[in-house]
């Protein structure tokens, strides 16, 4: 018999890393939203990012925030620059050959950044493991890397939901998104407007990886695996929606916590890729309302 | 490139390696987990290995009786990327293209599935590293030995020992598993040597290689209120499961962890503090050729709590060079002869092969203590420290 403390323990578990997994799909989100892209490379930008921080963390000492503040800009202009460079040549080129290309150019990214950071880096798992209090609340532990986690996940959805809720960047993105050739015609220059959403999405990953490094550990090795996540909470929250996508994450999250449960722990990964396979075949247009 | 070149090219390939001369050092073929999921356990054997050949060939190398001289070893050496089909690829190159004499590896039972068979077909004898699942040697292949440190039937048997001996006893353990062959393996054994022992399993799970929420799991752990936590992990997928085992505050007298090293203190930290776990052997320990191992070790700077399994891969060399001296011939199927049920000496004590290829090896018991020391506690007439029970820093 599972007692209540057990269940709530669980659930507040799943909220934790299903918030986490909604902060990667933000960026993936709106990069397809707005440049129609599957960045096969987008989670791999989470763990490089996580292993950066770790390391410098572990070298200097410097505080999680700081690292964020001196970070943040550098993913960037590294998402600037890997859209501008890599990635909207392409755009040239007829519908297959773009396509193909630029499965091949963010897959063969993700094989090329794994592998360096795990030459440089090495290939062990790192975290930011800040030995802050724990409490218990009636049976449930609690510690306060969660809080500040939990806290972190809810400014950071909020911040980026207003700021593309009330900025000219937000209304042009959304432009973009929704009649690129409008937009193209209202003066929107559609072509710097992918790139800085690309760099934008690259951005947040980053930030999303310092929240992740605080609970979890990383490795190079790990970014395939979050994108597949992040690809199934896009579709159940739908694109472009970051409450939806935040919503997403935590049902996901609780979702494979209650698999550990009430079933086996080792099925939990593999969850998402079952729940996108069936929201595909049951609901074919995610969970949102259909227009 | 002219058809001409390609030829010379090939011809050059076979003039490489003579098999069986007398004047061409012994070729030992190997593949090492340099990349990848099991790097974090292997990643200095290169350089490990090359000095290995070096001590070795500093006296002229393995005595040939039908040569009646020594002759020195070479070794070629390839990166697997903890990739079983790497690993099979790379076995058929050796054979085919390199053309080795011996095999010496690979590691790991995931390796140990698809790799033995090429040493079969090759007809090469083929002595494994880490390959400590005794379902390998199950299938009747003639050319497959292995010398893994702990084998699964021996892995906790003197932690299992110990817990006879302390004070208060435990009553219940809790399994927690890395699905993995090996990990599994031992899971399976010692959850009934454990019964048996009269210590209840309360509990036993598997985990993901990707895990990395465990809330869930440590939920039902922490309501079981098991005496011990018995973790059968590699180091690096159980890296977050230590951390929040920690976090969630849950109180027992020992957590073992069956891959308790360096590297894993590495990655969680104090975390590991008090902990227990195995080691095959330790520097100062002395039996035969420790003398030489603990040089191999300092000139290639591997510590033992650092890369663990290193002796089971040393022991492959010193096997397979201890193998060729006995069959007194650089001869495939004299070494596989003198393979055969043979015994092998090792800085741990006699490496014993039964009829399929697997060994007797052992281990020690230890438990990580303040500052990140590693103080060996069990047998009694081994311990460097006295054991810490129940450990202070799980309670």
């Amino acid at each position: 018999m599972i007692s209540i403390e057990v269940l709530a323990q669980v659930i507040l578990g799943g909220v934790l890393i299903g918030g986490l997994y909604a902060l990667v799909a933000f960026g993936l989100s709106l990069i397809y939203g707005v440049v129609k892209i599957l960045n096969f490379s987008h989670g791999t930008l989470l763990s490089i990012g996580g292993v950066l921080a770790s390391t410098i963390y572990a070298t200097w000492g410097l505080s999680p925030w700081l690292i964020s503040l001196l970070m943040t800009p550098l993913f960037f202009a590294y998402g600037y620059l890997f859209f501008k460079y890599l990635l909207e040549p392409l755009s040239k080129r007829n519908h297959f050959e773009s396509t193909v290309g630029t499965v091949l150019i963010t897959v063969g990214a993700l094989l090329i950044m794994s592998d360096l950071t795990a030459k440089f880096a090495g290939s062990t798992q790192k975290n930011i493991n800040l030995q802050f209090d724990t409490f218990e609340i009636a049976g449930v532990i609690i510690s306060t890397t969660q809080i500040i986690i939990l806290i972190g996940i809810i400014l950071l959805t909020l911040g980026l939901h207003y700021f593309l809720k009330l900025t000219w960047f937000g209304r042009a993105v959304k432009a973009v998104t929704q009649d690129p050739i409008g937009a193209k015609l209202c003066g929107v220059n559609s072509g710097k407007i992918k790139a800085t959403t690309f760099a934008f999405g690259s951005a947040t990953v980053f930030l999303a990886s310092i929240l992740y490094v605080l609970s979890f550990p990383v490795d190079p090795y790990i970014g395939f695996g979050l994108t597949v996540k992040a690809f199934t909470i896009i579709i159940l929250g739908g694109i472009g929606n970051l409450p939806g996508a935040l919503i997403a994450g935590i049902f996901i999250g609780v979702a494979e916590g209650l698999t550990g449960l009430f079933w086996k722990p080792e099925w939990a990964p593999a969850l998402s890729v079952i729940l996108l396979l069936v929201i595909l075949i049951i609901f074919p247009q995610g969970f949102q309302k259909s227009k | 490139m002219s058809v001409v070149t390609m030829c010379f090219l090939g011809l050059s390939f076979n003039s490489y390696a003579k098999l069986g001369s007398c004047n061409d050092p012994i070729l030992l073929g190997t593949t090492i987990s340099e990349t990848g999921p099991f790097s974090t356990l292997a990643d200095k054997w290169r350089k490990m290995t090359e000095v290995f050949a070096e001590e070795m060939n500093k006296t002229g190398g393995v005595f040939v009786k039908n040569c009646n001289k020594k002759i020195p070893i070479k070794f070629v050496i390839y990166d697997d990327q903890s990739v079983p089909a790497t690993a099979v690829s790379l076995y058929e190159k050796m054979a085919t293209v390199d053309n080795v004499d011996f095999f010496v590896g690979p590691d790991w039972s995931s390796m140990g599935g698809p790799v033995p068979p090429l040493a079969d077909k090759h007809q090469i004898p083929m002595v494994m590293a880490n390959v400590a699942s005794p379902s390998v040697y199950d299938r009747g292949l003639k050319y497959i030995w292995g010398t893994p440190y702990p084998v699964v039937p021996r892995w906790s048997e003197r932690y299992f020992d110990m817990l006879a001996t302390v004070d208060p006893k435990p009553k219940t353990i809790y399994f927690i598993t890395h699905d993995n062959p090996v990990t599994k393996g031992i899971t399976g054994y010692w959850s009934k040597k454990a019964e048996a022992q009269g210590i209840k399993v309360i509990g036993e799970d598997l985990f993901a290689q990707d895990t990395k929420d465990f809330t869930a799991l440590l939920a039902k752990v922490r309501a079981a209120k098991p005496d011990i936590i018995y973790i059968s992990s590699f180091d690096g997928p159980s890296v977050s499961l230590v951390q929040q085992i920690r976090k969630m505050k849950i109180k027992v007298m020992d957590v073992h962890h069956s891959f308790l090293s360096g590297a894993l203190y590495k990655q969680v930290g104090d975390d590991i503090q008090g902990m227990t776990g195995e080691l095959p052997w330790y520097p100062g320990v002395k039996g035969d050729y420790s003398e030489f191992v603990e040089a191999v070790l300092n000139k290639s700077n591997v510590s033992m709590f650092d890369y663990p399994f290193s002796l089971g891969r040393i022991g492959a060399y010193l096997t397979m060079t201890q193998a060729i001296e006995k069959a007194g011939a650089v001869d495939r199927e004299l070494v596989k002869n003198a393979l055969f049920k043979g015994t092998f000496k090792s800085p741990a004590g006699n490496i014993v092969f039964d009829e399929r290829g697997f060994p007797n090896n052992g281990a020690f018991t230890v438990q990580m203590q303040k500052g990140g020391q590693v103080i060996v506690v069990w047998p009694k007439e081994a311990a460097t420290g006295k054991l810490i029970w129940p450990s202070p820093s799980w309670q």
